[in-house]
């Protein structure tokens, strides 16, 4: 039986039992258009908060992960959805572009963090990287998606 | 007993892509697998971020071959939330059956592309002779087969005539009956279920795992669709069903598609009867506000999803896209496994691999 929807969370149960969970940790809620909810947090908070959101509120589906080279250090958004968007928003900082994998807890995680890893140069500790993706064999080892390379082309 | 490495691809002869497998057979069976994308990266993500938001919307148009237009419905869709525009009901409803149209165009062509890979070629030929009657239809209202270009930001630039829209619906009238032999030939023809039946399973609890999306997921018994549980209108407002399967096979995806199709069908009447008058756009401005928007669709191939972030300017900061078929290529290795070399073809094609989707 189908049970993605079987039971829909609304978004302010799980946001009570994060806060719960990691009573000294600091979330910044924020509604975007087309029904999605960005929540801020620490890049240390992202992988249990991922672990409780498939633990308690069985929400395994993670669209993608998106990587955005913002200026003031990269920022991952990992999206998620169960009937409606809910985004794990976390900031890296130049000088430390390190983030545990999420591919142990859902597989389906790979494609998205390889992608950024070759594309801005953030490493996923633990991610098996069996090769380039989408770049080819030969490539220079730059980072395509970051800021300076944009400029430098500009 | 020896091992033998078999190179399939990058020039594909399952499909017109390139994607490049190298299969590890013992005997007749596959033990290992690997797999090589970005033979036609473009670098779309990169290239959108150095082109206007009305540019754009061709350049996204450009991601997938086959379903152009829900690229571009969800990224106008994404702005418009970001501009704070309304679209007129008749603009959304003309969008919504050209993502119909389109659907049911990509099951054909599917379905034909299936046939063929599993030796079935008098399906292939009645599937995309069928296709073609939607071709025309869809070249009828935008002037192109596959590239429509319908979509702007604020609606759609085609309008429909009531005769025009009589003339749809007697094409859709030919159409039906033809699609429900093709899905009774699905369903009882004995040498397509034994081509198909038991071959590339997938559990409930691996569709899970993996994230997979729309059809394919669908087979397996994960009821998901967007259009449903997510509606933009005008779905909210239109009666559909969603058809699921569990044996999750390659048998119960072709049963699944094919009874999208019928939906589709259905769809397509109803837009069309129930089609409200008035404008079917609106003027967009140029630059829009600073934002972020999360934008989700289903395609044919299930959840497309983008990402778009403005600074204010007339360009956009970062736009993500992610085609569900990169989504379900992540299980291929799975389905590979222990599998016979001859069914190789059905699996490959079962998840409907739409490369440039996947490379961008």
């Amino acid at each position: 039986m189908s049970r993605l929807l079987t039971q829909i969370y609304l978004f302010e149960e799980i946001f009570a039992a994060l806060q719960e969970a990691f009573p000294d940790a600091e979330f910044v809620v924020e509604d975007k258009p087309v029904d999605d909810t960005f929540l801020k947090l620490a890049p240390e908070k992202v992988r249990p908060v991922a672990e409780l959101l498939i633990e308690k509120f069985d929400i395994y589906h993670l669209s993608t992960i998106t990587g955005d080279d913002a200026g003031d250090g990269v920022r991952l958004l990992y999206h998620f959805w169960s009937s409606y968007g809910l985004t794990l928003d976390t900031l890296l900082p130049y000088d430390n572009l390190r983030i545990p994998t999420l591919t142990d807890l859902i597989p389906g995680a790979a494609f998205y963090e390889r992608e950024i890893q070759e594309m801005l140069g953030v490493t996923f500790e633990g991610l098996a990287t069996p090769g380039p993706m989408f770049l080819p064999d030969d490539w220079d080892g730059s980072f395509p998606l970051r800021r300076q390379r944009l400029q430098k082309s500009q | 007993m020896s091992k033998i490495t078999v190179p399939i691809g990058p020039q594909h002869p399952l499909l017109k892509e390139p994607l490049a497998f190298s299969l590890t057979l013992e005997g007749e069976h596959v033990i290992e697998s690997a797999m090589r994308l970005g033979y036609v990266h473009r670098g779309i993500e990169r290239l959108s971020q150095e082109r206007t938001y009305v540019q754009n919307v061709h350049l996204f148009e450009r991601v997938c071959g086959i379903c152009s237009h829900i690229h571009t419905t969800t990224y106008c869709q994404g702005v418009e939330a970001l501009l704070g525009l309304e679209v007129p009901p008749r603009g959304l409803y003309l969008r919504a059956l050209l993502c119909e149209l389109e659907r049911i165009h990509s099951h054909l062509l599917w379905l034909g592309v299936q046939a063929r890979n599993i030796g079935f070629d008098t399906i292939f030929m009645y599937a995309w002779r069928d296709r073609e009657i939607v071709l025309d239809i869809m070249e009828d209202l935008s002037g192109g087969r596959v590239s429509h270009a319908v979509n702007i930001i604020g609606g759609v630039r085609i309008d429909l005539t009531t005769e025009h829209r009589d003339v749809i619906l007697r094409q859709l009238d030919t159409l039906e009956p033809q699609i429900e032999t093709l899905l009774d030939v699905v369903e009882n023809e004995r040498s397509f279920q034994a081509r198909t039946r038991n071959i590339g399973v997938l559990s409930l609890e691996q569709i899970r795992r993996y994230c997979v999306v729309g059809p394919v997921a669908r087979a397996s018994g994960l009821d998901m669709d967007l259009r449903r549980d997510a509606p933009t209108p005008p779905y909210d407002r239109l009666k559909f069903r969603v058809p699921v399967r569990y044996e999750g096979d390659a048998w119960a995806r072709t049963m699944v598609r094919m009874l999208e199709t019928v939906e589709s069908v259905h769809l397509c009447r109803q837009i069309l009867t129930t089609l409200p008058d008035g404008p079917t756009s609106v003027r967009a401005k140029r630059r829009v506000p600073p934002g972020e928007v999360v934008s989700r669709a289903e395609a044919p191939r299930g959840e497309v999803i983008y990402y778009i972030r403005s600074d204010g300017s007339d360009k956009p900061a970062r736009v993500k896209v992610r085609t569900p078929t990169l989504t379900n290529l992540i299980t291929l290795p799975d389905q590979l496994q222990n599998i016979s070399m001859a069914d190789v073809s059905v699996v490959l094609s079962g998840v409907d691999l739409c490369i440039a989707c996947a490379d961008r």
